[in-house]
């Protein structure tokens, strides 16, 4: 049996996926990146190697991804996270049909990237710059609030009235807003459901440049919370397909182009 | 010394030092530690030391960079420098007046910072950039040379920029320039803005335009033209014989080189990619996606984009780059060898076939790049537009629908020139790359 890994080495968070060679998921990790994170993907992707009774020279190959793709030496090559991101979406949005358009909102980035049936990319967009409306804005949202990153999705659900608009877009100054609304007497489910609504918003007009016919998928960390999803869809006036694991899709991706690369490696061989 | 405090009109507490003795106070920082220096020199290693198989001869190159942008030596003496602010300015009658022109759009983030000071928040890096080294007469080595600057009226932001140059104490020529290009109105317009250029440039070099000073200055710029020609055709060979990143560091040199010098390299370059091209030697991967770079332009050291496409694994083949293709490419025309002919034929060669987005309508354009991608067998199109370069912006999608039409995936990138966006674009860069690689293996 031949296994082969995905490193995704995000600016929030590293995921692993372990597939074997008839590309099921053996093991997959979640592990916060820090500041020394090539030597905090190493040690998860031991970690993670150990738990599954592996030694390092039992995995046949490895591709890296994310924004320290290129440092993880222990890697056999890198990929850019769109590639990896396609190639994942179409594999884990299969169940649900061909995935046409992926909505990745990462620690830092967004991105939409339009893909064709064959996972190949075929246009995409990412957000320039500035980080607003990413994940990042949404943990800096928590903490104002003092409540859990977990808990923004209950506190939407739990919306009675409507979402209040919030009109910054930079997470510097949202803080201040949110701290103005705060005194104002409002309560903390309209602020969170009005910051999803204002994210959602964002994403939805950057995906258009890509256009969104057919299934949209959408994934990375904050498509776990249920508060953005439901606002996402509202915004696009359809269902959006939400993976079972929507952090590690791109690590997925990663582990199936790792697979795909040792097969044409044994082929040329 | 003294120091005083001025409030300035945006409300800042501004220190002025008065000195009383200037020799003690001033302290002139050696050309090599200045920013600039810095910037370029950081560029030029890339350029240099990151690829594997840089021709011999772009070595002249290396070193004239090396030598105007790194240790501020330039390449001139006595002759008399006329600034130009943009591609549109006929060189032919620069060098007939007995000048030299030298191109002042600066791809330098320090000046681009420092010229913020002159400009809106949100405008276009190169303008910026340009008044801040004018504004700075320390900085680049021609720079002190420059009396005059002519400034064709393109763009808005060129157009008020030329005001605050002159505020700057420069002298400013404001060239004429209508806003639409096909009409007869608008030729004639421009050929009557030629025509008093040729007229006022005696009172900026001192000589008068003569019908031989004209021939011979049109027969300097006719054989630069023809090398980069030459050069411009080596690139559609496949295997490619070139780097795109060589090739801006050739036109760029255009900027700033005596024109003599210039020729002689490219016309050397091309004998040995000739060499390159019958060894069926690769300068990239065989199979690298081709690339055709269009946009606002690159100039060093804001070579950014051309260096992450190439460092990804493409090849940049072709451009369409007022900094580059643009400004070599269309060879005037003359149907008599008489001034006024010559004159006229100069105006139209600097109007007609100019694909500048600040023209009202530019089908030109659109033309262009579909026959450019057909020609150099491009997989595909990188759109570079400077935040606040509104023109190239507001062209974005009408230019990426056609091509996207014919086919041809377009990647668009809005940047500037400060490094701070390296690590976002290198991601989307080599998404791109991957994509068309994915794409021409299923071919």
């Amino acid at each position: 049996m031949n296994y082969f890994a995905g490193v995704d080495i995000g600016s929030t968070a590293i995921k692993i996926v372990l597939i074997d060679d008839t590309k099921n998921i053996i093991s997959s990790k979640v592990t916060p990146t820090g500041s020394q994170f090539r030597k905090n993907a190493v040690d998860a992707l031991h970690a993670m190697l150990a738990d599954c009774n592996l030694a390092f020279d039992e995995l046949a190959y490895v591709i890296s991804t994310g924004y320290g793709r290129k440092l993880l030496k222990e890697a056999d090559e890198s990929v850019s996270e769109i590639t990896a991101n396609a190639i994942g979406a179409m594999e884990a949005g299969r169940e649900h049909g061909v995935i046409n358009t992926i909505i990745n909102i990462g620690g830092q980035d967004t991105k939409a990237i339009q893909i064709d049936e064959s996972g190949t990319v075929t246009n995409f967009a990412m957000n320039e710059k500035c980080a607003a409306g990413t994940g990042k804005f949404l943990d800096v949202t928590a903490r104002n609030l003092e409540i859990e990153l977990e808990e923004l999705g209950d506190y939407h659900l739990n919306l009675k009235t409507a979402p209040l608009p919030i009109n910054s877009t930079c997470v510097v100054f949202a803080e201040s807003e949110i701290i103005g609304l705060l005194a104002d007497g409002h309560g903390k489910e309209e602020i969170v459901a009005g910051i999803h609504y204002s994210i959602a918003k964002r994403t939805i007009r950057l995906a258009k440049r890509v256009g969104l016919e057919g299934l949209v998928y959408f994934d990375g960390g904050p498509a776990l919370n249920k508060g953005l999803v439901a606002s996402m869809e509202d915004e696009l006036g359809k269902k959006i397909v939400i993976p079972d694991f929507p952090q590690i899709t791109t690590a997925l991706g990663a582990s199936v182009l790792a697979y795909e690369a040792y097969l044409d490696e044994m082929e040329s061989a | 010394m003294n120091r005083l405090l001025m409030v300035t009109s945006s409300g800042w507490k501004k220190e002025i030092k008065v000195s009383n003795d200037p020799k003690t106070d001033e302290k002139k920082t050696a050309f090599n530690l200045t920013h600039q220096a810095i910037e370029a020199e950081s560029m030029l290693r890339r350029i240099k030391d990151d690829f594997p198989d840089n021709p011999e001869s772009m070595n002249y190159f290396y070193d004239l960079y090396q030598q105007v942008y790194c240790e501020g030596r330039s390449v001139y003496d006595k002759e008399k420098i006329v600034g130009t602010m943009c591609v549109q300015v006929p060189e032919e009658l620069i060098y007939a007046a007995g000048g030299v022109p030298v191109r002042l759009c600066s791809g330098f983030y320090t000046d681009d910072q420092h010229g913020a000071e002159f400009m809106p928040a949100k405008s276009c890096s190169l303008v910026k950039a340009t008044l801040g080294m004018l504004s700075n007469k320390s900085t680049l080595p021609f720079i002190n040379k420059v009396k005059t600057v002519v400034s064709p009226t393109t763009c808005d932001q060129k157009r008020k920029a030329g005001a605050i140059i002159e505020e700057m104490g420069y002298d400013v020529y404001n060239m004429e320039l209508p806003p639409l290009k096909e009409s007869e109105e608008a030729r004639l317009y421009w050929q009557r803005s030629i025509h008093k250029f040729s007229v006022s440039l005696k009172e900026i070099t001192g000589n008068k335009i003569t019908k031989d000073s004209l021939k011979k200055a049109i027969g300097k710029t006719a054989a630069a033209q023809k090398a980069y020609r030459k050069l411009h055709n080596l690139r559609k060979e496949t295997p490619p014989v070139l780097l795109g990143k060589d090739v801006f560091m050739i036109t760029n040199a255009y900027f700033f080189d005596k024109i003599e010098n210039w020729t002689a390299a490219v016309n050397k370059l091309n004998e040995e990619l000739e060499q390159r091209k019958e060894e069926k030697f690769s300068a990239a991967q065989r199979r690298a996606p081709r690339i055709l770079f269009t946009g606002s332009p690159a100039i060093f050291p804001n070579l950014k984009l051309p260096v992450l496409i190439e460092e990804s694994g493409g090849v940049i083949v072709a451009d369409e780059n007022c900094s580059s293709n643009r400004m070599l490419y269309d060879m005037i025309t003359v149907d008599e060898w008489n001034m006024s002919n010559m004159v006229d034929g100069i105006a139209d060669n600097y109007l007609k076939p100019c694909t500048c987005p600040i023209f009202t309508n530019n089908d030109d354009r659109k033309r262009k790049l579909i026959n450019m991608s057909q020609e150099f067998a491009v997989d595909g199109v990188v759109y570079q537009t400077f935040s606040g370069c509104q023109v190239y912006s507001m062209e974005q999608s009408s230019i990426t629908k056609v091509l996207r039409d014919e086919g041809i995936p377009v990647l668009l990138v809005e940047s500037d020139y400060s490094p701070d966006d390296m690590g976002q674009l290198s991601t989307r860069v080599e998404a791109f790359i991957e994509s068309l690689k994915a794409k021409k293996r299923r071919k």
